[in-house]
């Protein structure tokens, strides 16, 4: 029944680590600290296991024998017996290990979190920095679709709709058909100096043929879906001039750079500058606060863009 | 040692006996509906903003910590006390009046804890949330135990002190100096004459209010939650098994090399802040050289028991007692290593670390306590315990209780931790942070589960109780005198 | 020796003592001064700031939430820049917590808004599907204490000489200085206006209707410290 008792322990404790290990497995990687909490764990439950199971064989096949001391307390006496030896050496080389750690291991004023970050930053630069300078175009996007789901989905959505115009809706925006909304219902909120572009500055169909002139002629994507109505869209293109500049640059970066439109750079620019939307406030993801390296914006720019097409 | 039997004042033992019970059926409760709160969320808003997982968490540890845990070893002083000092607390008029201000300031103290935590007036210090007002009561019952602990220990005749009397010494004279320093704060309505009179602000500020903090609270943890209930076990086990200590050596080894460690090692709750990377070392290394004394009062407990195996089975107490030093030896190792800097980048911040908090709180205190109460219960009520089957009902469903807590908040947190740094092939973070919510609701569930049983465990505990001392077999004086009335069920 | 001490509970008392000081003495006493020094840009909290930080107090979002970002990629990616020491030098007491049920908030200005805050706290799942955060309704019935954040702001500029109305260099090499009044009216007039800046971009109607009212409810002045938090 003992031996039972015992036996069902130490299974228990290799049924629990395995679940762990098998439910972490998929995360451990190539990371030290996984593989170094994986192992701890296992330690934790397998030396504690053994140390027990020793001391349960002790009380069931060893008996009580020493010398007892003079005094008694209420009938609770003490042997004269020596520490354990294993207790004894373990509990010296762990205080060894202490004196050696703090004399000649890492001595205390030696080891810094800051120093060991950037060195883990600096490993990390030069393997994808560089890795990624020329990325082409699907790595582009793949990169841009995890950094997406991870940073842009809360309000976008996971198929970058908006969810329910709570946020644009990345099937046209970005697109010629963006552009048509913007000149129906106006752009606000992202930050320019000339501040919001009102709404309905022309009619459907005219902004329409704007809308092919921009992307075929003044945008650097270049192509338009209805090339017919370029020569009508050049007529009209003098509205926006008077804010956009004559070369659609922006008139100096006082609003929008039309250059960029249907471009990842026009979606950097969002991220750089954030949006106050028609509903809400879209945050900014600035490379000068470490939210997001220059690569990574551009990879989420080619994403964005992917999903109207 | 006197001639004459001494007749033994259980008045105020007696009390703290049954506060205990009382405010273990509490927190443990409150603890289900929190944890249930984890894994169903609409359940946070039954009552109002008093029934949210951030009143009732800090509702929780106090009920506990100092409900629960600081009742059972204030009634097991009072029984332990005047034991092993050969003294009776009738022979002082005054040191019983003490005890007596040392109740019921405490029982002020819980009744106004409870208010004003559901109220949410806190200081937001972890187990340190009491607004000054309580402070000042908490101060008075608890120099009013030291009083007491002097006075008994100056009438004493037993000369020399035992182990269990050292322990409780340094439970007060620490505690004493901690409480007081954490909770330095001025109050604000005395500088300014506005705003709630109650509100203070902290002295300290910053990074050194997180080191004195967690200097503070890693040491609680020790002199609250450990200190007190080694000096318990180290009375109920041998006097329970009628055998003697097994090492004199390792028990006073052990007591001075653990209180001088312990406090080197709080650095380990504060790993990769902003505190010195020095502290932090200092905090890393010396939980690994607090492995060996934690371990050394354990294993004396243990060895103590050699040759005892048929005790161990028949004696439920003291399995209680046995399972107690296993999960004790088993949370300080595990807190141990998860001081090591490596295991804490992962670690902090997960569910692995209230995993490593409910071991010992329901493996090592919760079932030292229990077996405490059980083993005072009939000598205090002179009667013979109820059901011993409903002990060992107790003792498994609690068991299997802790395991499953314990166990989904290693898988929990483990995987949490990595999951929170994992990167994709491109090296951007391959998880948002819900992800990994949704990942382990499945574990709070289980730890739900592991709470309800050991609750219910508890409740088994509180009836048995409650039929021991109203229907138990009234014990004779001989009965009371042997080893353990449980060798006569 | 030990037997000695064993029979003489007073010096056994000392002793006990002094090993414990030990520990505290060489390690919290050496860097105080310098832990304490703040980094340039962190500024104190405004009235209405400390009354929001009074509200994640009351209702514990410290037990859920950090404010405590490690160095380790994986954190400054996720969240924002490590923390330094220095930008804890007004946190009376500090919030750093202990555990992320959620994530950690220390920068949580640099990605979330007001709007965002305002539909989080009312109904978290609305929009962050999953979460298991509580709702928090009373936020935006209950009213902020005003008075106590004010009271406390005006302790700590006494006691502990806390810059207020005092010009403090900020990162970009500027001036800027936190205005404390010296008045509970002239505070609550101040910790209005800003709450009417912040109630601007909310769409509760209860909300804007209490701020019309002069009347500041505690989701607001909660909103005004998390916005604070960069």
């Amino acid at each position: 029944m003992t031996d039972k008792l015992i036996m069902s322990a130490v299974m228990l404790a290799i049924v629990i680590f395995s679940i762990v290990y098998a439910v972490a497995d998929q995360y451990i990687g190539d990371d030290t600290v996984n593989i170094l909490s994986i192992i701890a764990a296992g330690t934790i439950v397998g030396f504690t296991a053994i140390i027990i199971i020793q001391y349960l064989n002790q009380i069931k096949n060893d008996h009580a024998t020493g010398e007892l001391i003079e005094n008694n307390w209420d009938g609770i006496g003490e042997y004269k017996n020596e520490l354990p030896f294993g207790w004894a050496i373990s509990f010296v080389l762990t205080l060894i290990f202490t004196i050696w750690y703090f004399l000649s291991g890492y001595p205390l004023n030696a080891f810094s979190q800051i120093g060991q970050y950037n060195e883990e930053v600096n490993i990390h630069n030069a393997k994808f920095e560089t890795t990624f300078e020329n990325a082409d175009e699907e790595t582009l996007n793949d990169m841009g679709e995890s950094i997406f789901l991870v940073q842009c989905t809360p309000c976008h959505g996971i198929t970058g709709d908006g969810i329910d115009a709570k946020a644009a809706d990345f099937r046209t925006w970005g697109t010629e058909k963006g552009i048509i909304n913007s000149i129906v219902n106006g752009s606000r909120g992202l930050g320019y100096a000339m501040n919001e572009m009102p709404a309905g500055l022309l009619g459907v169909n005219d902004a329409k043929a704007v809308a092919s002139y921009i992307m075929a002629k003044i945008s650097d994507y270049g192509k338009t879906s209805n090339p017919e109505l370029i020569e009508q869209g050049k007529d009209l293109y003098a509205t926006c001039a008077v804010c956009h500049g004559d070369d659609g640059k922006g008139m100096y970066g006082t609003s929008a750079d039309l250059t960029k439109y249907g471009t990842s750079a026009f979606v950097i620019d969002v991220l750089q500058s954030g949006k106050k939307g028609f509903i809400g406030t879209m945050p900014t993801y600035r490379v000068e606060d470490h939210i997001m390296t220059p690569i990574q914006q551009k990879a989420v720019g080619t994403f964005i863009l992917s999903l109207s097409k | 040692m006197g001639t004459r039997a001494l007749e033994y004042d259980y008045t105020v033992s007696k009390w703290f006996l049954i506060t205990t019970i009382i405010l273990g059926i509490v927190g443990l409760l409150i603890g289900v509906i929190i944890a249930l709160e984890m894994a169903y969320p609409e359940l946070n808003n039954l009552f109002g903003e008093y029934g949210t997982f951030g009143r009732l968490k800090v509702l929780h540890t106090n009920t506990i910590i100092y409900g629960f845990v600081l009742s059972g070893v204030f009634s097991s002083w009072y029984y332990i006390a005047q034991h092993v000092l050969k003294v009776s607390l009738h022979e002082s008029p005054f040191l019983q009046i003490m005890a007596k201000v040392h109740y019921f300031t405490y029982l002020l103290v819980i009744v106004l804890a409870l208010i004003s935590l559901l109220l949410g007036i806190s200081t937001s210090k972890e187990y340190s949330e009491f607004e000054w007002p309580i402070d000042i009561f908490v101060v008075i019952f608890w120099l009013s135990w030291g009083i007491g602990i002097s006075g008994l220990i100056g009438i004493r005749r037993e000369k020399s002190l035992y182990i269990s009397i050292w322990y409780f010494m340094a439970t007060f004279l620490v505690v004493t100096a901690l409480y007081l320093f954490n909770n330095m704060s001025i109050p604000t309505y005395f500088i300014t004459g506005t705003g709630a009179w109650y509100h203070s602000v902290s002295v300290y500020a910053g990074s050194n209010d997180a080191m004195i903090q967690w200097w503070f609270g890693n040491n609680m943890v020790e002199f609250i939650l450990t200190i007190p209930i080694i000096a318990m076990i180290y009375y109920f086990l041998p006097k329970e098994a009628g055998q003697a200590v097994y090492s004199y050596k390792l028990s006073l080894l052990s007591f001075w090399t653990l209180i001088f460690v312990y406090f080197l090692a709080g650095g380990h709750n504060l790993i990769y802040s902003t505190v010195p990377d020095w502290v932090q070392t200092v905090g890393s290394l010396f939980s690994i050289v607090l492995i060996l004394p934690s371990w050394g009062n354990a294993i004396n407990m243990l060895l103590t028991m050699k040759g005892e195996w048929q005790q161990l089975q028949t004696n439920q107490l003291i399995k209680f007692m046995v399972m107690a030093s296993t999960f004790y030896m088993f949370s300080t190792l595990e807190g141990s290593i998860q001081a090591i800097k490596s295991v804490n980048a992962l670690a902090h911040f997960t569910d692995w670390i209230p995993g490593h908090v409910h071991n010992g709180a329901l493996g090592w205190d919760g079932f030292m306590i229990i077996a405490a109460a059980f083993h005072m219960a009939p000598r205090i009520f002179k009667r013979e315990i109820y059901s011993k089957k409903l002990m060992n009902i107790q003792f498994w469903t609690q068991t299997v209780g802790i395991v499953l807590y314990f166990s989904s908040m290693w898988i929990a947190g483990i995987t949490q931790g990595m999951m929170w740094r994992a990167t994709d092939q491109y090296g951007n973070l391959a998880h948002s942070f819900i992800d990994t919510v949704i990942m382990i609701h499945p574990y709070f569930v289980i730890r739900s589960i592991g709470g309800v049983l050991y609750l219910v465990g508890f409740l088994f505990f509180t009836y048995n109780f409650y039929k021991t001392i109203t229907l138990g077999r009234r014990l004779e004086y001989y009965e009371l005198k042997n080893t353990s009335p449980m060798a006569t069920i | 020796m030990f037997n000695w001490l064993e029979k003489h509970p007073l010096f056994l008392g000392i002793v006990i003592f002094l090993f414990v000081s030990f520990a505290w003495i060489v390690t919290i006493l050496p860097n105080f001064a310098e832990m304490a020094r703040p980094t340039v840009g962190t500024k104190p909290y405004t009235v209405l700031e400390l009354a929001g930080r009074g509200v994640y107090i009351k209702d514990s979002c410290n037990a859920c939430h950090s404010q405590m970002i490690r160095p380790f990629k994986s954190e400054t990616d996720r969240y924002g820049i490590y923390s330094l020491s220095g930008e804890y030098a007004y946190d009376r007491p500090s919030l750093w917590g202990s555990k992320r049920t959620g994530p950690d908030l220390l920068r949580v200005g640099n990605y979330r808004t007001t709007d965002w805050h305002e539909n989080h706290m009312l109904n978290p799942t609305s929009v962050v599907t999953g979460s298991i955060m509580p709702k928090y309704p009373h936020m935006f019935k209950n009213l902020a204490d005003i008075d106590t954040a004010w009271a406390e702001a005006e302790t700590v500029r006494k006691v502990f000489s806390v810059p207020y109305n005092e010009p403090l260099i900020q990162k970009d090499g500027t001036y800027q200085s936190v205005k404390l009044a010296s008045t509970i009216e002239e505070a609550k007039a101040d910790a209005l206006a800003e709450a009417k800046l912040v109630a601007s971009d909310m769409k509760t109607k209860s909300v804007i209707d209490a701020i019309e009212r002069g009347e500041i409810p505690e989701i607001v002045a909660l909103i005004a410290y998390m916005n604070s938090l960069k």
